[in-house]
């Protein structure tokens, strides 16, 4: 009976609703529903100092039985010594495999992987990472080897030596991965004279010895030079004592110098590098202003209308929609405290390389000549601001940023200052700093794939430097 | 005094409590354990609803940040379509952002009779273009021509990217949607407080979608299959590896396409696949985050509810023959080596699928899983080495996969060689209690951490509700995993690992 009636309903509905195209009960104007407001207040992340210098950001979260915590280290690949390019990296995977004075590499790897805990310690360009997750009843074994590892690495030599086989390995491969091995080499140009430029290769990886490793984690791993967020299914005052218990010990210290941040270029380039694929990967950009710069909210917006705002951006809208010439195109904006990276990319087919590559940089030049229009900006500002709420979504998320923001000497209100200085960001501000940042005369430019096949020649942009593969 | 006595008197009493509390609390330790030692119950917090159209809902509420995950599951994707238009699912989703008859338009009507115009264009011209060397060249330029033109005039009434802009600008986050070879997908988070927007987007482009732009973005979806299969020698060799394993069943087929259909991507065909899936009674919806269920149920009714369920779509797939003997496919490439070796088996629930879950986390979950252990570290002849159950799609049979990367100067040979070593050893040795319950204790939490946002929920709930036809399989499924023994695990190693199962895909480098 009950089916029956359903097939009824069907039926009548189908009979109901006009053919060939069915309206929604409801076909208001999207633009026009009206939202009603939203209220969050921000959980509030503790700070507290221990007695030995470590920095805790803590914030509870009982949903899940997980303690987690996430430390930042005053390190990075821009420590690394000349000619040993690696040492950072190679120092995080053997700190995590290598074993420590308590445990045997082989037991840490057991007990870990028995009571499903994870442990990561990683080496990034301008800073280290370590996390921890456990499960809550796990929380002193977690602990227990966490601190171990971030304190007394042994650097067991066969762990070393299969870090830097499989590390050798992965340089190897480069080369079988376009976009990995294009977006490498635009890292090498940009940062070219910087220690930020300096990338390991397998030359400089085989000579990594063990030395190298113990003097590296010695340099940069100390409770002074190391900031925890902690969050979870723990409460504050637990959390700290736990981590008292297990770090209070900790007494070394030490001093990391600063590297001098990459400078803006005086001349642009034009960078080429063969590799018989039926797509180029074009990729071409420029330093930009950094957090603490006043331009910073500006560029956040420039970016966004250029090549990272989806499918309206005019990079997107352009090179994808209307030319159909790459599925991957748009722009990028990283910025660190003291300097950004901006750059604008396509993946297109080997015949419309330069045609591609000449519709982005004509959306760049534009931007300096005429100002974006009202609507343009009204709609880049609005999708930020209304995106930001994303920067709250859990509490780990929450820990780690107000973590950063110290780490990165950003003002504390950097947060809550954000959305209004987007707001304030003007057409003119637009212009100006596209003149001022997007000027093709620093630009570097490089293009992966076989120039045998290209519509025109590279060297329209200027003097072509053909790379040569590297022995990697 | 009084109060003395009675606690003497209350002394047997309270051993009596003590001994009582002991019992219990023994008693729900062990409930705990067989539950899998959490208290967290995901089915619980699952608010289901089905509209009369055969809509389904579900829901959970999770209220850390004012934020809310969707997810629409089309029980659609790329097995659906038939031989000659390999690549048309992805397609569409594609084309599902292109608008609606309201929504990128400055006028639907004007704009319609156009689009009739182009569509013929572009059909004449691929059936020219067909025709290979016989095809007429001044006829192509003048259909060329001719579709410029009409695109120019059609330009003039589209409103670009609508779809992409009201979620980007009212701050949408993690927009995508994607096609595999079951489902297809689309997923955005927002602020919760713009439920509305989702309703009235997705509700519209589930009946009323334009398919503007179309020439453009199949240009688009050639480039990407450029940038993602034929610039990318391991994704090459899957397609073939796919291809090869199965000879019948559309799992063979390409999600992105074969190069050659791609450019003849068709309209008509495009609309009718649509017509045909993307029905209310066809589709899964999974909302997580800051909502009530209740308030969000009245806005989908309202969107949803209007919409005509179809009869629901039958599919009738090639059944893939049991395979008989072993095969092997190569692809020579200026690249290093890299192998895929799969074998034949059910698709969920089968109790066997399950086994195959424990297996995979035995052999290649974490830095203990055997795999690494042996072929990474003890041998170091390789260096990455994976598997997957389940591959390449869950509606159907499909294959337990290794995917493994040698490490130089050790090629395929030595890892294939060292991998049936480790098949050998599950088929002959019962695996320790310790081991098996590491992998229970490893499967147990990363179920837990997938529920850590609701994006994450949402992608879950949604995905096997589609795939298994009720989202329980995936909230119960640490429970049958609980039951899984050693002889179990030697049973189902020794029902499927065999060589007349097996499919093995190469890749080789260019001899010089």
């Amino acid at each position: 009976m009950r089916k029956h009636l359903f097939y009824l309903c069907i039926a009548i509905m189908l009979f109901v609703l006009p053919l060939g195209g069915c309206k929604p009960a409801t076909m208001v104007n999207p633009d026009d529903i009206g939202y009603p407001p939203i209220n969050f207040s921000l959980p509030e992340t503790e700070r507290v100092e221990l007695p030995n210098g470590i920095i805790l950001y803590l914030l509870e979260d009982h949903e899940l039985p997980f303690v987690n915590i996430s430390a930042v280290i005053k390190t990075g690949s821009i420590y690394d010594p000349v000619g040993k390019e690696g040492v950072a990296e190679l120092t995080g995977i053997v700190m995590r495999t290598g074993g420590t004075k308590g445990m045997t590499s082989d037991e840490i790897d057991s007990e870990l992987d028995y009571m499903a805990g994870r442990i990561s310690v990683s080496a990034g360009k301008e800073s280290g990472t370590a996390t921890m997750s456990v499960l809550k009843k796990d929380i002193e074994k977690g602990l227990s080897i966490f601190s171990d590892i971030l304190i007394n690495p042994v650097f067991e030599e066969k762990k070393l030596k299969l870090a830097k086989e499989l590390k050798t390995e992965t340089l190897r491969r480069i080369y079988d991965n376009p976009q990995k091995l294009a977006f490498r080499e635009f890292v090498r140009l940009i940062y070219q004279g910087n220690p930020r430029g300096r990338l390991s290769s397998i030359k400089s990886i085989e000579v990594i010895g063990r030395n190298d490793l113990i003097k590296f984690h010695k340099r940069f791993f100390y409770p002074g030079n190391i900031m925890m967020a902690v969050t979870g299914d723990i409460s504050k005052e637990e959390a700290i004592s736990k981590i008292n218990k297990y770090f209070g010990t900790w007494k070394t210290s030490g001093k990391v110098e600063k590297i001098s941040i990459p400078h803006k270029k005086d001349k642009g380039s034009v960078n080429y590098l063969f590799k018989k694929i039926p797509q180029s990967i074009v990729i071409l950009g420029q330093f930009a202003p950094g957090k603490r710069d006043s331009n910073y909210y500006s560029f956040e917006v420039l970016d966004f209308i250029l090549g990272s705002g989806g499918f309206r951006s005019r990079i997107f809208s352009e090179v994808r929609n209307n030319l159909g010439l790459a599925y991957s195109t748009g722009s990028f904006y990283s910025a660190k405290s003291e300097y950004g990276v901006f750059g604008a990319y396509a993946m297109t087919k080997t015949s419309s390389t330069v045609r591609s590559l000449s519709a982005i940089r004509a959306i760049l030049k534009d931007a300096g000549k005429i100002k974006v229009t009202d609507e343009e900006l009204k709609w880049a500002k609005k999708s930020i601001n209304n995106n930001f709420i994303f920067s709250f979504s859990s509490a780990e998320q929450i820990a780690r940023q107000q973590m950063m923001l110290k780490y990165n000497d950003l003002p504390e209100d950097f947060m809550d200052t954000y959305r209004d200085k987007i707001n304030k960001v003007s057409s003119e501000d637009l212009q100006k700093i596209a003149v001022k940042y997007l000027s093709d005369k620093d630009e570097v430019i490089f293009v992966l794939g076989n120039e045998k096949g290209f519509d025109k020649s590279l060297s329209s942009f200027g003097k072509v430097n053909k790379i040569v593969k590297s022995e990697e | 005094m009084k109060f003395r006595n009675k606690s003497k008197m209350s002394y047997h009493y309270r051993i009596y409590l003590y001994k009582l509390i002991m019992i219990l609390a023994l008693a729900l330790s062990c409930i705990a354990l067989t539950k899998g030692a959490f208290a967290y119950d995901l089915e619980r917090k699952v608010q289901e609803f089905t509209l009369e159209n055969g809509l389904r809902v579900l829901i959970v509420e999770r209220h850390f940040s004012p934020t809310v995950s969707f997810y629409i599951r089309y029980k659609v994707g790329a097995v659906d379509e038939s031989s000659e238009h390999t690549g048309t699912a992805h397609f569409l989703e594609h084309m599902l952002f292109k608008g609606t008859r309201t929504i990128g338009t400055k006028n639907f009507e004007e704009e319609k009779k156009i689009l009739n115009q182009i569509n013929k264009v572009i059909n004449a011209l691929d059936i020219e273009r067909m025709k290979g060397k016989e095809g007429n060249k001044s006829k192509i330029d003048e259909l060329n021509r001719q579709l410029e033109a009409l695109q120019k005039d059609s330009g003039k009434l589209i409103i670009k990217s609508e779809i992409d802009r009201l979620y980007t600008e009212n701050g949408g986050a993690d927009m995508n949607a994607s096609t595999g070879y079951d489902l297809t997908s689309y997923h955005v988070s927002l602020p919760s407080n713009k439920v509305e927007l989702w309703a009235r987007i997705e509700s519209d482009r589930m009946i009323n979608p334009v398919f503007r732009e179309f020439f453009s973005e199949r240009n688009v979806v050639i480039e990407e299959r450029k940038q993602t299969v034929e610039s990318n020698p391991q994704r090459k060799l899957m397609e073939q590896f796919l291809a090869t394993a199965f000879m019948v069943h559309p799992y063979r087929r390409p999600i992105l396409g074969w190069a050659s259909d791609m450019y003849y991507l068709n309209v008509d065909y495009l609309r009718n696949f649509f017509k045909t899936y993307h029905a209310p009674d066809n589709t899964v919806i999974a909302v997580v985050g800051d909502v009530s269920a209740s308030e969000l149920m009245k806005m989908i009714k309202k969107y949803f509810g209007g919409i005509p369920s179809q009869k629901k779509p039958v599919s009738h797939f090639s059944e893939e023959p049991v395979q008989q003997g072993e095969r092997r496919v190569e692809l020579v490439s200026d690249a290093n080596p890299y192998m895929m070796i799969g074998y034949h088996k059910p698709t969920l629930p089968s109790f066997d699928d399950y086994v195959f879950d424990v297996i995979d986390t035995i052999l290649s979950r974490g830095r203990t899983a055997r795999l690494f252990k042996v072929l990474v570290e003890k041998k170091g002849i390789a260096t990455s080495i994976d598997t997957a159950n389940g591959f390449p799609g869950a509606r159907c049979p499909n294959l337990f996969v290794f995917f493994a990367t040698p490490r130089c100067p050790h090629i395929n040979k030595e890892l294939e060689d060292a991998i049936y070593e480790e098949i050998e050893k599950l088929k002959k040795e019962p695996v320790t209690a310790r081991e098996l319950e590491k992998a229970k204790n490893q499967m147990r939490a990363d179920f837990l951490r997938r529920l850590s946002s609701n994006s994450g929920i949402a992608n879950m709930l949604s995905y096997f509700e589609a795939v298994a036809g009720d989202y329980r399989y995936i909230t119960n499924h640490i429970n049958m995993i609980e039951k899984i023994t050693a002889e179990d695990i030697m049973k189902v190693a020794k029902k499927y690992f065999n060589s007349e199962n097996r499919t093995v895909a190469s890749l080789v480098g260019i001899k010089e």
